[in-house]
């Protein structure tokens, strides 16, 4: 009899269980009204732009919207995301007609050096790692928090107070691309002017210009092959002794990118340009362990939101809004 | 041969055995204890067809539990309150599971709760001398929905700020006494840092009493009034049954099978918890929860000068009819086949209920909208 109870009781339980989680179902998504990115999860983490593991990603068509001289224009990102039980990787394609990745190289005409016209393609991610207040609703909007008077172009990516604290992953087609990486850097309150800071360690670029700025102080080291053919890397650059060895015409890099280290080495790059399009994946640690680096957590949704620039400067780009990044289970 | 931990821990029963009697006497729990163990109930107690009572009171004991839980994390103000919860529900050691059964338990409890008054009153057990019984319990099924509304803001999330403008805008519209019950919620005319203040102080410490006094109260009217009979006349004579260990051990089945049931939809589904709330992003449209369905429609329904109908009149009479129910229908009748017109007026206000969420199903859910972020 207290058998026959129990499993009745039981069934019973569990009748009401089942149904009770069918008829709320459509309320468990929560509310998520903005476009989200699925990373889905991998075995073995991609290596390359064409890895199968790609094929498990859902893509997303991120809508990106041109500002200031691009203001009217869009672009879209086709985004996607897998994750490894340690690692995260983003795949980004996106149309541009030009490859840039000069910034502003130096052209020797004859009789003097001048600089080019032209900068590089980049695109950009920003995370929280501390919140942002509203970031997850307006996005890199939020980031132009600057002191009292200052230029916007002066405190461009700032963040609020210094309990807010952004990440931000920046791929440069000719500053970050040559050592297959991304620069790593963080966003807090303004200074006396960016909010923007370099991750712990070494890497970035260097300006390759005498001190009264007007022919390069670097070439390619010739007793050293460039390993990047067509980028002039810091690690591989001598000082110009003699300016008579160059013709009318010879081109030198402007910014010379440095071998990254450290917290700002964290996030690798793979890119190609083919067919008038962009294709960059990025990786990086779920979590690195750094203060300057967002903490991935799988169970967790995270808000990002991307800036691609079209061989234009930091206030020329195309935006896009606050997105949400999930992890499949 | 004994080995030496049984040994010990034969020794510490010894021990107790003696000492037991003089423990309890200074406790003062000899009495209790002795009333506690010849307490008998009757067989059919927490069987299949009387255990949605049962339930109730083990999601109430997983909502106080993980309520607790919640709070050691829980800070009441905007931005740390949802920092709080995130941290919570992401990096502390079952958080997630803690945060979804509190998540799951609620709703379930509301469906629990309905099937159970819709079990009392098919058998009519809310008749005479059970009325207050019923009346208590009609009372507990009404406080669940404030004790969500209050707790739906707490995350300071998106869906829970905004659903707690809409709600207190729509208590705001009541004529005469709306716009100052509104107030004394929100501390202001909109949804800040005072309300969520008085919104956790409801939640955590306010309600819940409320909620254990009324339990108390449903305790001492089955206490006193016991269960109803079996309507089956040959069942009458219901072998007792003691309340320890044979109750206890049925009520713990009920509480474990419940807790690893809830715990396992929690892990796989947790509970949501949406983006930080942004009082400046008007774009927001919150969805309706699916107990919340019937009672919005109405509020749609019903505008301007006539919008105190859906807001008040039909809602509070609907409530007013179910605690004035044993009241109303006073005859001694149990058997439903001779109740059909209280049935077929209970099914009536059902269907539209039903044919409402339905509606409101519809239009939240299914309708394609346009959506309102079209760029910056």
């Amino acid at each position: 009899m207290v058998r026959r109870n129990g499993v009745t009781l039981v069934v019973a339980l569990v009748v009401v269980l089942v149904s009770s989680m069918v008829i709320m179902a459509p309320w468990k998504a929560g509310a998520a009204d903005k476009q989200t990115v699925k990373a889905a999860f991998v075995d073995q983490a991609p290596t390359a732009l064409d890895d199968p593991a790609w094929q498990k990603a859902k893509v997303a068509e991120v809508p990106f919207e041109g500002k200031e001289k691009f203001k009217g224009k869009k672009v879209n990102v086709s985004t996607k995301a897998v994750y490894t039980k340690d690692s995260v990787h983003f795949l980004l394609r996106w149309k541009d007609a030009t490859r840039s990745v000069t910034k502003g190289a130096w052209q020797y005409d004859g009789t003097k050096w001048s600089r080019l016209k032209g900068d590089e393609d980049r695109i950009a991610l920003a995370f929280e790692i501390d919140r942002i207040n509203n970031f997850a609703t307006k996005g890199c909007t939020v980031l132009c928090h600057g002191p009292v008077g200052a230029p916007a172009k002066e405190f461009k990516l700032a963040t609020a107070n210094t309990a807010e604290k952004g990440d931000l992953w920046h791929w440069k087609a000719a500053r970050s691309a040559p050592y297959n990486s991304a620069d790593d850097s963080w966003v807090t309150v303004a200074g006396e002017k960016t909010g923007r800071k370099n991750d712990a360690g070494g890497g970035g670029d260097v300006e390759n210009q005498t001190e009264d700025k007007s022919k390069p102080l670097y070439m390619q080291d010739p007793a050293k092959k460039a390993s990047v053919p067509g980028f002039l890397l810091f690690e591989e650059a001598i000082k110009i002794t003699d300016y008579s060895i160059f013709k009318a015409g010879d081109t030198i890099s402007y910014r010379m990118p440095k071998k990254p280290s450290g917290s700002r080495g964290d996030i690798m790059a793979v890119s190609r340009y083919s067919d008038g399009e962009w294709t960059v994946m990025l990786s990086r640690k779920l979590d690195t362990g750094n203060e300057d680096d967002v903490a991935f957590t799988p169970k967790q949704r995270y808000s990002f939101a991307m800036a691609v620039f079209d061989d234009s400067g930091d206030e020329h780009s195309y935006d896009s809004e606050a997105l949400s990044l999930e992890f499949d289970k | 041969m004994t080995s030496k931990p049984a040994a010990r821990g034969f020794a510490l029963k010894a021990t107790w055995n003696q000492h037991r009697g003089k423990v309890l006497e200074q406790l003062a729990l000899e009495g209790i204890l002795a009333r506690l163990r010849a307490w008998q109930a009757p067989s059919d107690v927490l069987t299949w067809t009387r255990f949605l009572g049962s339930l109730s009171l083990v999601l109430v004991l997983l909502l106080f539990a993980s309520g607790v839980f919640m709070a050691f994390y829980y800070t009441p103000t905007p931005g740390a309150g949802y920092d709080s919860v995130q941290y919570a529900q992401y990096h502390v050691v079952f958080g997630d599971v803690v945060r979804g059964t509190h998540h799951y338990a609620w709703n379930l409890l509301l469906v629990v709760l309905g099937l159970h008054m819709a079990r009392n009153f098919l058998v009519a057990s809310y008749k005479a001398p059970r009325q207050f019984l019923w009346v208590s319990g009609v009372v507990v099924l009404h406080l669940m929905p404030i004790l969500i509304i209050t707790g739906d803001l707490l995350p300071w999330d998106q869906k829970g700020y905004w659903t707690t403008q809409v709600r207190t805008s729509i208590i705001a519209s009541v004529p005469i006494v709306g716009d100052f019950m509104a107030r004394l919620l929100r501390g202001g005319p909109r949804v800040g840092v005072i309300a969520l203040t008085r919104f956790y102080a409801l939640h955590l410490l306010v309600l819940p009493g409320l909620l254990v006094f009324l339990l108390a109260a449903h305790f001492h009217f089955l206490w006193y009034r016991g269960l109803s009979e079996p309507r089956d006349k040959n069942r009458t004579i219901r072998q007792p049954i003691p309340m320890f260990p044979t109750l206890l051990r049925r009520f713990l089945l009920l509480f474990i099978l419940s807790t690893v049931v809830l715990g396992l939809v929690a892990r796989q589904w947790p509970a949501p918890l949406g983006d930080p709330a942004d009082p400046t992003d008007s774009n927001f449209i919150p969805k309706p929860e699916w107990w919340v369905l019937s009672l919005n429609q109405l509020v749609t329904m019903f505008t301007g000068p006539f919008s105190v109908i859906g807001t008040v009149l039909i809602p509070g009479g609907l409530a007013a009819l179910l605690v004035a129910l044993p009241f109303i229908d006073r005859s001694p009748e149990r058997d439903p086949a001779r109740r059909l017109q209280t049935l077929l007026i209970a099914a009536a206000i059902l269907l539209v209920l039903a044919t409402l969420s339905a509606v409101g199903y519809y239009e939240h859910f299914m309708k394609p909208v346009i959506p309102p972020r079209i760029g910056r």
